[in-house]
C-alpha cells in the first residue's frame, strides 16, 4: 500500500507522511484515525462505492474520450442563453488561484482584490441599467426573475392579490423556476399574450389590476424580438402600483433603451453570455433595482468603506438582509452565488470597453437581420416570422417539418432548435457568425 | 452597569416608555443598544399608524444583528424621530434622549400597568 | 510564518478602480441598425488596453488570499485544495455545449451527468439524485419542495419544518421560502439534538426535520436512528444538510441513517473551487419513494444511450437549465480521481487534522468528540479580534461567533489537505493571536493589504458602485 514518498495510497491531496501521521495520532492519543470516528455501529457503512480511483493522466484521457462522444456541431442555438467569443485574458486571469480558490470575502482585509472586482461588476451593471443598486450575482436569469417577484410581493404585502404577470413567450425554464419560488409565498402567475412576437400592450392593459404585484417583460424576448413599447408597459404597472421588472442581458443593454428610462424597477437577466459561454446552461443572474428597495435586495452586496489607515477599502455590506443573520426572515436563502462567473463577466466587459460592447450589440441586430434575409430567400421558408427588430435570434417558419430539418442540419454539422412542427429558432453571435454561409448552404440542401 | 432611568417603564423586549404631556414617548434601553452594537439602520412606522400593544412596529439593525421593536402599549403614532434615519448612531449615543423613536397617543391607559417598573427591568438585565 | 500581503496603493486608495483609470463615453448612434427611439443615448465605461487590464486584475489577485496560498480553516465551508487537472477537464472545448442540443448529439455530457448521479447516490446511500440545484441553499429549497410535493400527493397538509437552532442559516430561509413555519429546536447539554425537545416539537404538522450530521459542532448525532424513527412515526421526512459530509465519506451514509432527502455541497466535499463565493452545486438525493418528485430533467441510461426525462410527478425546475455544469464536471473528475480509497482517506485525514489541530491550540474546545471540525472558544477574548490578528500570521482564521451555542466560537475545519507542518503553523497563529495584547488584537490586521475595515460606516452610508463615490468625494 505504499505509494512512494513514504505516503500510503489514499487521497493524492492529503499530504501526510507516515511519520506525520504517527506523530499526530500520538498527540491526540489515538492508535488510528478510525478511532476518532464517533459513529454508532448500527449506522456504520462497510460497503464500497465501487469507484476504483484513477491516475491523473489516465483520467484526463478518459474524460477527453467521454466528451468526444458529444458531436461537434456548430450551434445556432439561443433562446435566452448565448455564447459570445470569450477572450483569452478572461480564461487566463480568472483561473489565477488567488481568485479561483478563495472563499466569500468574510475577512475583507485579506480579500480586497476579489471585493474590488465585484464592486466594479456592480458598477458596470449600474451603468448599463441606470439603476443605482446591483447585487454581485444570482444563480441565473430564472432565479433572478423569481427573486424579483418575491421582492415585489414583500413590497406589496398589503395588495389585494399576489399575481405576477409574465409574457406568453417566456422560456420554460424561467417559468418553471418562477412557479416553484412563488408557491411558498402563495403567489400566482398570470400570462399575457404577444402580438406578432411582442407584448400586446392593449390586452396587457386589461389584465393589470390591483391584484398585480409585478409585471414582467423581456427585451429581447426569448424569441429574439426587441420590445418597442417598454415605457407603456412600465406605466401600466405603475398605474396599478405594481413593480415593472425588465429582463434583458448585458450586451442588449449596451444598445437598447436604458431600463431606468422606461421605468424599470428591477432589472434581471442573464450575463453569462459575456465571459462564460454556453456551459450547458450554467449562467449568471443579474439583479439591479432602485435605491428605495435596497433593504429588500436578495444576495450579496459589496460596498465602500475606509480602513484604519484611512484608505478606501471594500467590504460585503448590509448583511443583515441575508440568511446567516436573518434566517427565516432573510430576503432570500441564497448563500453561495456565482461570484467567479461575475468576475469573468466583468473582465470580459472591461476587455470589450464601451465601443466594442456597443459594436457587439449592433452586430447582434444586423447579423440576425442579414441571416434572416438570406434564409427568407429560400423557398418554403419565412424568416423572420415576426415583423419586428430582432436581437441575435429569430423564428423561422418552414413549410417542411421543422424537426426533420433540425435532424438533417445536425447531419451537416449544425445545431438549430425546432420550436414546433413548422417553426425553428436561429441564433447568431460573433461565436458562430463565420459559419453562417455554411448554415445557409446546408439549409438550402435540406429543405 | 447600564443606565435604567427611574422616570419610565419598560418591556421585557427592552423598549421604554415615558410620558411627555399627552403623548407617550418610546425608545430602546441602554442595555439594548449595547447588546446590538453600533446601530446602522432603523425602520419606524409612519405618523398616523395604529399600533396594538405587543405588535411589531419596526426594526433596528447593527452590522451583525437585527432586532424587532414591539409596541409597549396600544395607540396612534403622533410623531416619529426622523433624525434616526440619517443618524442611527443617536440610538447608541443617547438612547433615552435624542435616540427616542416614536410618540403615541395612548388608546388604553390601563396597559401601563402591564409594563415593567425600573426595578423589575433592572432585575431582568442583571 | 512571516507574511506580508501585496498592497498596491496611491494616495488614499489601494489599486485604483477601472473607472479611475479610464472613463470613456461613447454616443450610441445606431443609424441603420435600429430606430433612434429604441436605443440608449450613450454608454460610459472604462476603455483600457489588454496590458492595462492584465496588470489591473493581476494586482488585484495579489491582494486576495486563497487556498493555494495557505490554510483556510473556515468551519462548515470545507476549503480544501482544488486539483488543477479538474480545471483543464472542465475547459475541454467539447464539454461546453448549449442546453438546447438534442440528447443524441450530447452523449458525452449526458454520460457524465448520469455517472455523477450514480456516484452521488452511492456515496449518500440514496436511490436517485438530481444535479440541477446550483448551490447548497438551492439544494435545500429543492429538497423541501420535494418533501412538500410528497406530502401533498398523499393529501397530507403539513405546515412545519423543525430545525436545530445551531443549523446553517440557509436551512431556516429555505424552509420559509417553501412556505413552511420554522420550529427551532434547542441543543442539549452535549451539543446534540435535545431528544425531549424533539419529541415535543414533532407533530402531525411536521413536514420534515432538517439535520446536519455531524452537526455544526462536528459532533455525530448518536441518536440518529431513534430520531429517524420519531420523525417517520409522525409521518414526517428526515432531511440531511450535506455541508459536513466530508467527515463521513466511506464510513457512514445518510441513507443508512434513515435520511429521506439530502443535498451534497460538491464545492465543499468534492473539491470544486469556491471562486470567491461561488459557483457551487447542490445536488439532491432522495430515497426511492420520493424519486418521482425530483426536478426535471433527470438523465437515464437506455439501450439507445443516455436520455433526459421528466420524473412522473416532478416539482419542475429549480434552475433555468441543468444547474452549474462546470462545477459538476469538476466534482465528477474529483470523485473518479480519488475512488473509494481516496475518498475514505480524505475523511480520515480531515478528522485526524481537526483533532490534531485542536490538541495543539491553547483555546478550550467545549464539545466533543468532534470529527472534521471543532468549535473552540476564545473565552474572554473577542473571537472576531482574535481572527483579525490571525490574518497577520498568513493564515485565514476560522468562522467566528458561530454557532452561537459556543460563546466566542471559532469554528475550525482544517480539511485533509494540510500536513503536520502546516497545522503547526496554524496552531501557532491561533496561540499567538489568542495570547496577544488587547491593543494588538484591536489594531489587527497590519500585514494584510487593507487594515481593519470600518463595517459600520459601510452600512450606515451604503455606496455600492463607483457612480456613488462621486456623491461625497
Amino acid at each position: 500500500m505504499t505509494a512512494g514518498n513514504g505516503r500510503r495510497a489514499g487521497s493524492p491531496y492529503a499530504p501526510h507522511t507516515d511519520a506525520d501521521e504517527e506523530a499526530m495520532l500520538d498527540a491526540v492519543g489515538a492508535d488510528s484515525a478510525e478511532e476518532l470516528f464517533d459513529i454508532p455501529d448500527e449506522v456504520r457503512f462497510d460497503g464500497e462505492f465501487g469507484v476504483s480511483g484513477t491516475d491523473e493522466q489516465e483520467l484526463r484521457n478518459v474524460m477527453a474520450d467521454l466528451f468526444s462522444r458529444n458531436e461537434e456541431l456548430t450551434e445556432f442555438l439561443g433562446r435566452g442563453h448565448h455564447a459570445h467569443y470569450v477572450p483569452a485574458l478572461v480564461d487566463d486571469l480568472s483561473r489565477r488561484s488567488e481568485f479561483l480558490t478563495s472563499y466569500t470575502q468574510y475577512q475583507p482585509e485579506i480579500a480586497q482584490g476579489f471585493l474590488q472586482v465585484l464592486f466594479e461588476y456592480q458598477s458596470m451593471l449600474v451603468e448599463l441599467t441606470g439603476l443605482p443598486v446591483a447585487n454581485c450575482s444570482m444563480y441565473d436569469a430564472a432565479t433572478a426573475l423569481a427573486e424579483a417577484a418575491l421582492l415585489a410581493n414583500r413590497l406589496r404585502r398589503g395588495a389585494s392579490g399576489h399575481r405576477v404577470l409574465v409574457p406568453e413567450h417566456l422560456h420554460e425554464g424561467r417559468l418553471g423556476v418562477l412557479e416553484n419560488y412563488l408557491d411558498g409565498a402563495e403567489m400566482e402567475i398570470g400570462e399575457y399574450p404577444m402580438d406578432d412576437g411582442a407584448v400586446d400592450v392593449e390586452v396587457l392593459a386589461d389584465l393589470v389590476d390591483d391584484e398585480t404585484v409585478m409585471v414582467y417583460a423581456e427585451t429581447p424576448t426569448v424569441r429574439g424580438v426587441i420590445e418597442e413599447r417598454l415605457a407603456d408597459i412600465g406605466d401600466l404597472a405603475h398605474d396599478n402600483d405594481a413593480l415593472f421588472c425588465l429582463g434583458s442581458d448585458l450586451v442588449a443593454l449596451a444598445l437598447l433603451e436604458e431600463p431606468a428610462s422606461v421605468g424599470a424597477d428591477v432589472v434581471v437577466g442573464e450575463a453569462g453570455a459575456l465571459g462564460l459561454g454556453t456551459a450547458y446552461g450554467m449562467g449568471l443572474g443579474i439583479f439591479a433595482t432602485r435605491e428605495e428597495y435596497l433593504r429588500q435586495v436578495p444576495g450579496r452586496l459589496v460596498g465602500v468603506s475606509e480602513d484604519s489607515a484611512d484608505m478606501r477599502a471594500f467590504t460585503l455590506t448590509l448583511q443583515t438582509r441575508e440568511q446567516h443573520i436573518r434566517k427565516e426572515r432573510a430576503t432570500s436563502n441564497i448563500c453561495t452565488n456565482q461570484a467567479w462567473v461575475a468576475l469573468r463577466t466583468a473582465m470580459h466587459m472591461a476587455w470589450l470597453g464601451p465601443d466594442r460592447l456597443v459594436g457587439l450589440a449592433e452586430r447582434a441586430v444586423t447579423d440576425a437581420r442579414d441571416l434572416a434575409a438570406r434564409l427568407d430567400e429560400l423557398s418554403g421558408v419565412k424568416a423572420p416570422l415576426y415583423d419586428r427588430h430582432h436581437f441575435r435570434e429569430f423564428v423561422v417558419r418552414t413549410d417542411q417539418p421543422a424537426p426533420a430539418i433540425t435532424n438533417d442540419l445536425a447531419g451537416r454539422g449544425f445545431a438549430v432548435h425546432a420550436l414546433d412542427d413548422h417553426h425553428l429558432q436561429v441564433c447568431i453571435t460573433d461565436a458562430n457568425a463565420d459559419a453562417a454561409d455554411g448554415l445557409v448552404a446546408a439549409f438550402e440542401e435540406v429543405i | 452597569m447600564f443606565e435604567i432611568p427611574d422616570d419610565r417603564k419598560y418591556l421585557e423586549s427592552h423598549e421604554w416608555t415615558t410620558t411627555e404631556g399627552d403623548a407617550v414617548r418610546i425608545g430602546i434601553s441602554d442595555f439594548a443598544q449595547d447588546e446590538l452594537g453600533d446601530v446602522v439602520f432603523v425602520e419606524l412606522p409612519a405618523e398616523g399608524d395604529e399600533l396594538a400593544a405587543g405588535e411589531e412596529f419596526g426594526v433596528v439593525e447593527s452590522i451583525k444583528a437585527v432586532s424587532d421593536l414591539y409596541a409597549p402599549i396600544s395607540g396612534t403614532v403622533t410623531a416619529v424621530n426622523e433624525e434616526l434615519f440619517d443618524a442611527p448612531e443617536l440610538l447608541n449615543d443617547d438612547p433615552y434622549g435624542d435616540g427616542w423613536m416614536l410618540e403615541l397617543e395612548p388608546a388604553d391607559e390601563s396597559e401601563f400597568d402591564d409594563l415593567l417598573s425600573p426595578e423589575e427591568y433592572r432585575e431582568q438585565t442583571e | 510564518m512571516n507574511f506580508d500581503q501585496a498592497r498596491f496603493s496611491r494616495d488614499d486608495e489601494y489599486e485604483p478602480l477601472l473607472s479611475e483609470k479610464d472613463s470613456t463615453t461613447v454616443e450610441v448612434d445606431s443609424e441603420g441598425v435600429l430606430p433612434d427611439d429604441l436605443t440608449r443615448d450613450e454608454l460610459t465605461l472604462p476603455a483600457l488596453s489588454e496590458p492595462q487590464l492584465a496588470r489591473h486584475y493581476t494586482r488585484l489577485s495579489q491582494m486576495n488570499y486563497s487556498v493555494e496560498l495557505g490554510p483556510y480553516p473556515l468551519g462548515s465551508c470545507t476549503m480544501k485544495y482544488n486539483p488543477s487537472f479538474t480545471e483543464d477537464v472542465a475547459a475541454d472545448p467539447n464539454a461546453g455545449v448549449h442546453p438546447d442540443r438534442s440528447d443524441r448529439t450530447i452523449q458525452g455530457t449526458l454520460g457524465l451527468l448520469h455517472g455523477l448521479q450514480e456516484y452521488l447516490a452511492d456515496i449518500g446511500g440514496m436511490d436517485a439524485v438530481t444535479l440541477q440545484p446550483p448551490a447548497g441553499a438551492a439544494g435545500e429549497f429543492t429538497g423541501i419542495l420535494v418533501a412538500k410535493a410528497y406530502h401533498e400527493s398523499r393529501g397530507d397538509d403539513r405546515s412545519e419544518i423543525i430545525i436545530p437552532s445551531s443549523a446553517h442559516g440557509t436551512n431556516f430561509a429555505s424552509a420559509a421560502m417553501a412556505g413552511y413555519d420554522v420550529v427551532e429546536l434547542p441543543s442539549d447539554d452535549d451539543g446534540r439534538v435535545d431528544m425531549e425537545a424533539l419529541d415535543a416539537a414533532i407533530s402531525e404538522e411536521t413536514a420534515a426535520l432538517m439535520l446536519t450530521n455531524p452537526n455544526t459542532l462536528g459532533l455525530f448525532e448518536r441518536d440518529i436512528v431513534d430520531i429517524a424513527e420519531m420523525v417517520h412515526d409522525a409521518g414526517g421526512l428526515l432531511y440531511y444538510d450535506g455541508a459536513n459530509l466530508n467527515a463521513l465519506l466511506g464510513r457512514a451514509r445518510p441513507g443508512d441513517m434513515g435520511f429521506d432527502i439530502m443535498h451534497y455541497n460538491v464545492h465543499k466535499t468534492f473539491a470544486t473551487p469556491h471562486g470567491g463565493g461561488g459557483p457551487g452545486a447542490g445536488p439532491v438525493g432522495v430515497v426511492e419513494e420520493l424519486a418521482e418528485f425530483l426536478p426535471s430533467p433527470m438523465v437515464r441510461e437506455t439501450a439507445a444511450g443516455y436520455e433526459q426525462y421528466e420524473p412522473e410527478s416532478s416539482i419542475g425546475k429549480v434552475h433555468g437549465f441543468a444547474g452549474n455544469w462546470l462545477v459538476l464536471v469538476k466534482a465528477y473528475a474529483y470523485i473518479a480521481r480519488l475512488g473509494d480509497a481516496g475518498l475514505a482517506d480524505a475523511s480520515a485525514k480531515a478528522v485526524l487534522n481537526a483533532n490534531y489541530l485542536a490538541s495543539q491550540i491553547d483555546l478550550e474546545v467545549p464539545y466533543g468528540p468532534f470529527h472534521h471540525e471543532f468549535a473552540a472558544t476564545s473565552g474572554d477574548r473577542d473571537a472576531a479580534d482574535v481572527a483579525k490578528r490571525m490574518l497577520d500570521y498568513g493564515v485565514h482564521p476560522p468562522t467566528t461567533k458561530w454557532p452561537e451555542l459556543v460563546s466566542q466560537a471559532m469554528l475550525t475545519e482544517p480539511t485533509e489537505v494540510e500536513d503536520k507542518a502546516s497545522l503547526d503553523d496554524l496552531a501557532h497563529a491561533f496561540n499567538a493571536a489568542y495570547a496577544d495584547s488587547d491593543e494588538a488584537l484591536e489594531t489587527a490586521p497590519t500585514k494584510t493589504s487593507a487594515r481593519r475595515i470600518d463595517q459600520v460606516s459601510a452600512a450606515r452610508n451604503p455606496r455600492l458602485s463607483w457612480q456613488a463615490l462621486g456623491d461625497d468625494e
